[in-house]
């Protein structure tokens, strides 16, 4: 939970032109707001989130800076007058000429505004209240300011606060707050115009959770781990972000429970200071024995997240903001060991991959203790990320993940050819992107009518080798034609969402005038199923049972299964 | 205890959910079960019959989730009870049953183990594990239901996460409880009965620190739907997770137990789904003026979301909200849709083809038929001066009428099928491609639209922050230490250091020139 501002943590400040920056607050440090101010850091931090500070200075005075919070009613003084106005009849507020102002007498040119830039600029400079002295003075100085309609005033004292209000307020850095800070205000195209609602979708058709508690069954959960997700992410970190924030594993103090909890079953580093003996990985060697929960980087069991990516080194860089350096993670992070990193390369030719493939010497203990310490740890080092490479990439390879969320810029249909095979029976697998032709194109690969084709080609070719003594390739033969085995799909559904935003207000309610427009955003999903070898019927009206193959798709269920049943009832 | 929608395992199991998936939208939920509670009276014992076959539950339980399972041939006909036979029967059993006092099986051998099931020759299903998604599209309708792209976005916008604590009034069908219980979700409680959100995870690790569960507190005032939602809970293994309490929040509040007395359930979030929210914001406050206990959590901000159909609604809801002081106040409507995939055949050459037009597909081809049309009539019109001039004189009508009739469809007919290579061409080169390749690929919304379900609201309300609080913070942290100037402290990028660092370099080098220049 965001319950206070943390030292050294990223936070956001609204300012009052609507935009947000990201700041890290390190404790006696001063923190620039541009032309919106600068205070120090100590003035916010352990303070609540989502309050809205004035920053008040005397000038020529030091240390004279002093933020002042602006209370909820503050904020909302306007609208509940306006309100508070409204109430006392409610009826029409009583419809006379001579009170209706109208802007049919407003001048539409800058002459009505008397201050002049260098006053403007002297009164900032000598101005102690948050910017306020200097919007009561514009409006002062405004020569047709009684001609102007409530509406269009309070129109022009919103954009002069806006202006020169000294105003912010302190929000927790989320993933909701970074999706829509790189959407607005900084480089869209890096998250691949990623939206709120996006979000929100992959990570509900994708099922992403929490893994459970593990401390309930240790024996099923070791044996069947919950809640591992597979994840392609060209976002730069942030849909691995939004999974790791639903799973729990996204904040540092997130942490704290989930040591916890791993470590109740978990008890795979069961002495610490041996621990560092076993899987070398750590980077220092000193203070590692002391931290109880020293467990190695990506040694997790549930609640995972295995990123597969393109390059050599995965792109997760907007993960920073939650506290977690790809280049040096935080070993109390709880991504440090629940997150993990394949890449296309390894997941496909592990053999190709000189880190996989090399194992470096063992070098027996009495002769490492002859070495020197920054050698030895060097030595721990290497062999410590030999073993987790392929640890990790042996576990990705044998599949069984209970999710796969892809946000890529590669072809969807050649990442989901490798991908879905390593799915778990009934697991949700969600595909974002930010164009609909990709996902269109998907969508074809597990039409109907290609099901059906692929269904009788296999039959095709299953028959001809039992016939004939020719060893036919059935798996290559059908590959050729069909790019994705569309049988492993189920309900293939592709869809849309866009949040409208309204401004509520009295009397004054409609949709914004504008918004940002570029990507939509696509949403494609479906279900892994497990799909029997066995030719099967589908059943059905049978005046329409033509269409309804097609359409329903059959495969086949092993008739043998009821025995099975029997057996273990 | 455990629920097939938060840790399913690798395969069904026995008395857990599980869903039956006919198609897209199609799911029956069935709580896997050897035998049958009502007794059917089906030899294989319990038996979900569907449009695509009957399946025998021993075919469904144990086995890994997403497999495709054949239908079962299952005897319908000559079982016990059906029809109005039914009706006799179970009463004449209840009256049985009052003497014997204890259930008597439908067919006694058959009780321990069903007979095994034997597979029929055509039908199947789909077995996989229920979601909040696949449940939302197959649970029972009581009240409107909160669909997937509304809870999605609604879920993610309240910063419901594992260990979150979540107020959800309205509990009606239980859809955004689901997907509620899955946000919040960090583990089960290792002792059923407690309904407070702090939690000692006595078993949970060698140091047992205050951990707290996530857990959804659930407020309806529909007597009916609340033992409904409630029997739900208790079939889906979320019995722990969920406290639903009969309360009309309006009145009442949002305490779990007695209204008056009951625990706060410490809310990070809150969803209401009522007709009238702004009822219910004066118990959501910090500090209740009725001197109770705030069900809102004391150490964290509070996410708000109200939904509601009509803009009115809204409005009040917004008005109250400012009043109570709440911040970041926000409305918007999500739009969703579906979009249809398929390919369009357009073309002369889809003769026959199902679903297709057969239409000109381009101007070439229109007009290569128009010369192919207009070809066919000159050589009609050839054919018939031909004869015309071989008959000599016209004859009278009635004579000639005849013959020209006989004669001139039998050369029509020769004259297409030698003269329209380009058709038979084209029809021969589509067939080369597959069906499922042949047309367009398009794309469009499909044809069930919504295009509105409610207006969601959503506010923040921060934590308390006293005087006091200030001044702790103070003497922590002095609001006036700062302890080197801003220029120095601005941590220089990566690039920014190499370009400093190639700046050095080739100063450097410039000296060392300049030093060999002077040498020499």
């Amino acid at each position: 939970m965001h319950s206070y501002v943390r030292p050294n943590q990223f936070v956001a400040f609204k300012l009052p032109s609507d935009q947000t920056r990201i700041q890290k607050i390190v404790p006696n440090t001063q923190v620039f707001l541009g032309k919106y101010g600068t205070f120090p850091a100590n003035q916010i931090i352990g303070r609540p989130f989502y309050l809205t500070f004035d920053i008040h200075e005397t000038p020529g005075e030091t240390d004279s800076t002093y933020l002042r919070i602006v209370s909820a009613a503050e904020l909302h003084a306007e609208h509940l007058i306006a309100e508070g106005e409204g109430d006392g009849d409610d009826q029409e507020p009583a419809v006379e000429a001579a009170t209706m102002r109208t802007n049919r007498d407003t001048i539409d040119d800058r002459s009505t505004q008397k201050l002049t830039i260098e006053e403007i600029e002297a009164l900032k400079k000598e101005s102690t209240g948050a910017g306020k002295e200097i919007i009561a003075k514009l409006l002062e100085s405004h020569s047709a300011i009684d001609q102007k309609t409530a509406f269009s005033l309070a129109k022009y004292k919103l954009r002069k606060e806006r202006k020169y209000m000294k105003r912010f307020t302190v929000i927790p850095l989320d993933v909701s707050l970074l999706t829509n800070y790189m959407l607005q205000d900084k480089e869209a195209a890096r998250t691949l115009e990623m939206r709120d609602e996006a979000l929100g979708l992959l990570g509900c058709w994708g099922n992403v959770h929490h893994g459970g508690s593990t401390s309930f069954d240790m024996e099923t959960v070791l044996s069947n781990p919950n809640g591992r997700y597979l994840v392609v992410d060209d976002t730069g970190g942030l849909v691995v972000a939004a999974m790791a924030e639903r799973m729990g594993i996204l904040y540092p103090h997130d942490g704290d429970f989930d040591e916890e909890q791993q470590d109740a079953h978990q008890k795979v580093p069961a002495t610490a200071g041996a621990q560092g003996e076993h899987d070398g990985e750590a980077p220092s060697t000193e203070g590692a024995t002391s931290r109880r929960n020293r467990r190695p980087q990506m040694s997790a069991q549930g609640n995972t997240i295995t990123l597969l990516h393109a390059n050599k080194q995965p792109n997760i860089s907007l993960l920073k903001y939650f506290g977690y350096e790809a280049d040096d993670p935080s070993e109390t992070h709880p991504l440090y060991t629940n997150f993990k990193t394949v890449s296309f390369m390894q997941l496909l030719d592990p053999n190709a991959d000189s880190i996989y493939d090399q194992e470096p010497a063992e070098i027996p203990a009495e002769e490492l203790s002859t070495y020197k310490s920054s050698k030895r740890s060097a030595y721990h080092r290497k062999r410590g990320r030999w073993m987790r490479v392929r640890r990790v990439v042996d576990e990705a390879r044998a599949g069984g993940f209970d999710g796969l969320v892809i946000a890529t810029l590669m072809d969807p249909s050649s990442v989901l050819k490798h991908t879905i095979p390593l799915l778990a029976g009934s697991a949700p697998v969600a595909v974002y992107s930010p164009n609909i032709e990709p996902l269109t194109e998907v969508m074809d690969l597990y039409s109907t009518a290609r099901k059906t084709a692929f269904i009788n080609r296999r039959r095709e070719l299953m028959e001809q080798r039992a016939t004939s003594d020719d060893p036919v390739d059935v798996r290559s033969e059908l590959e050729e034609e069909f790019p994705l085995d569309p049988t492993l799909l189920l309900a293939p559904t592709l869809e849309t969402s866009r949040v409208r935003v309204w401004q509520v207000l009295p009397g004054r309610s409609h949709p914004m005038m504008s918004s940002r427009g570029g990507a939509d955003g696509f949403i494609f999903h479906g279900i892994k199923v497990i799909p029997t070898q066995e030719h099967i019927e589908a059943a059905g009206n049978p005046s329409r049972k033509k269409r309804k193959i097609a359409r329903s798709d059959e495969t086949p269920a092993d008739s043998g299964e009821g025995a099975d049943v029997e057996m273990t009832a | 205890m455990s629920s097939p929608f938060l840790t399913p395992g690798s395969h069904s199991q026995l008395d857990q959910l599980a869903l039956l998936h006919l198609r897209r939208d199609q799911a029956i939920p069935t709580v896997l079960q050897l035998q049958d509670e009502d007794n059917a009276g089906y030899k294989e014992g319990k038996v979900t019959t569907t449009r695509f076959g009957s399946f025998p539950h021993t075919t469904l339980t144990g086995q890994p989730w997403g497999s495709q399972i054949i239908a079962s041939k299952v005897d319908t006909g000559s079982r016990r009870g059906r029809g109005p036979q039914k009706k006799n029967r179970q009463l004449k059993r209840k009256a049985d049953d009052l003497d014997s006092a204890t259930t008597t099986p439908a067919e006694g051998e058959n009780q321990s183990s069903p007979q095994a099931a034997v597979a029929a020759s055509s039908g199947f299903l789909h077995l996989v594990y229920p979601t909040p998604e696949l449940w939302t599209m197959s649970l029972p309708h009581r009240t409107q239901v909160v669909y997937t792209p509304d809870y999605s976005y609604i879920l993610h916008r309240l910063r419901a996460r594992p260990g979150s604590s979540i107020i959800e009034a309205g509990a009606g069908s239980g859809s955004f409880t689901h997907a509620a219980v899955r946000a919040v979700f960090n583990g089960y409680p290792t002792t059923t009965t407690t309904t407070t959100g702090e939690r000692e995870g006595v078993d949970a690790g060698p140091s047992p620190k205050n951990r707290r569960l996530g857990q959804v507190s659930s407020f309806e005032f529909h007597e009916q739907r609340v033992g409904k939602v409630r029997q739900e809970l208790r079939e889906h293994g979320l019995e722990g997770l969920v406290h639903v309490t009969h309360r009309d929040v309006y009145q009442d509040g949002f305490l779990v137990g007695d209204s008056k007395t009951g625990t706060s359930p410490k809310a990070n979030a809150v969803f209401l789904d009522l007709p009238a929210p702004w009822l219910a914001l004066r118990h959501l406050v910090r500090h209740p003026p009725s001197g109770a206990e705030s069900p809102l959590d004391p150490t964290s901000p509070v996410y708000l979301c109200t939904f509601s159909p009509c803009l009115e609604q809204v409005q009040r809801t917004v008005s109250v909200l400012r009043q109570l002081s709440w911040l970041d106040i926000s409305m918007v409507e999500v739009n969703n849709h579906r979009i249809d995939v398929k390919r369009e055949k357009v073309g002369l050459e889809f003769e026959k083809v199902r679903g297709a037009v057969v239409f000109p597909k381009s101007v070439e081809e229109a007009v290569s038929k128009m010369r192919h049309v207009e070809e066919h009539s000159r050589k009609y019109r050839e054919l018939q001066q031909q004869q015309e001039e071989e008959d000599g004189t016209p004859l009278p009508a009635s004579g000639d009428k005849q013959g020209k009739e006989e004669k001139a469809p039998a050369q029509a007919k020769a004259v297409p099928e030698s003269e329209t290579p380009v058709a038979v061409s084209d029809l021969t080169q589509t067939s080369s491609v597959p069906l499922y390749q042949q047309g367009r690929l398009v794309h469009r919304t499909e044809d069930n639209l919504k295009t509105h379900t409610s207006y969601l609201v959503f506010a923040v309300l921060p934590r308390d922050w006293t005087e006091e609080d200030e001044q702790k913070c103070r003497e922590k942290w002095p609001p006036h230490q700062v302890d080197q100037p801003m220029q120095t402290e601005k941590p220089k990028g990566r690039k920014q250091l190499k370009r400093e660092q190639l700046q050095k370099e080739e100063a450097e080098e410039k000296q060392q020139q300049q030093q060999q220049q002077q040498q020499q």
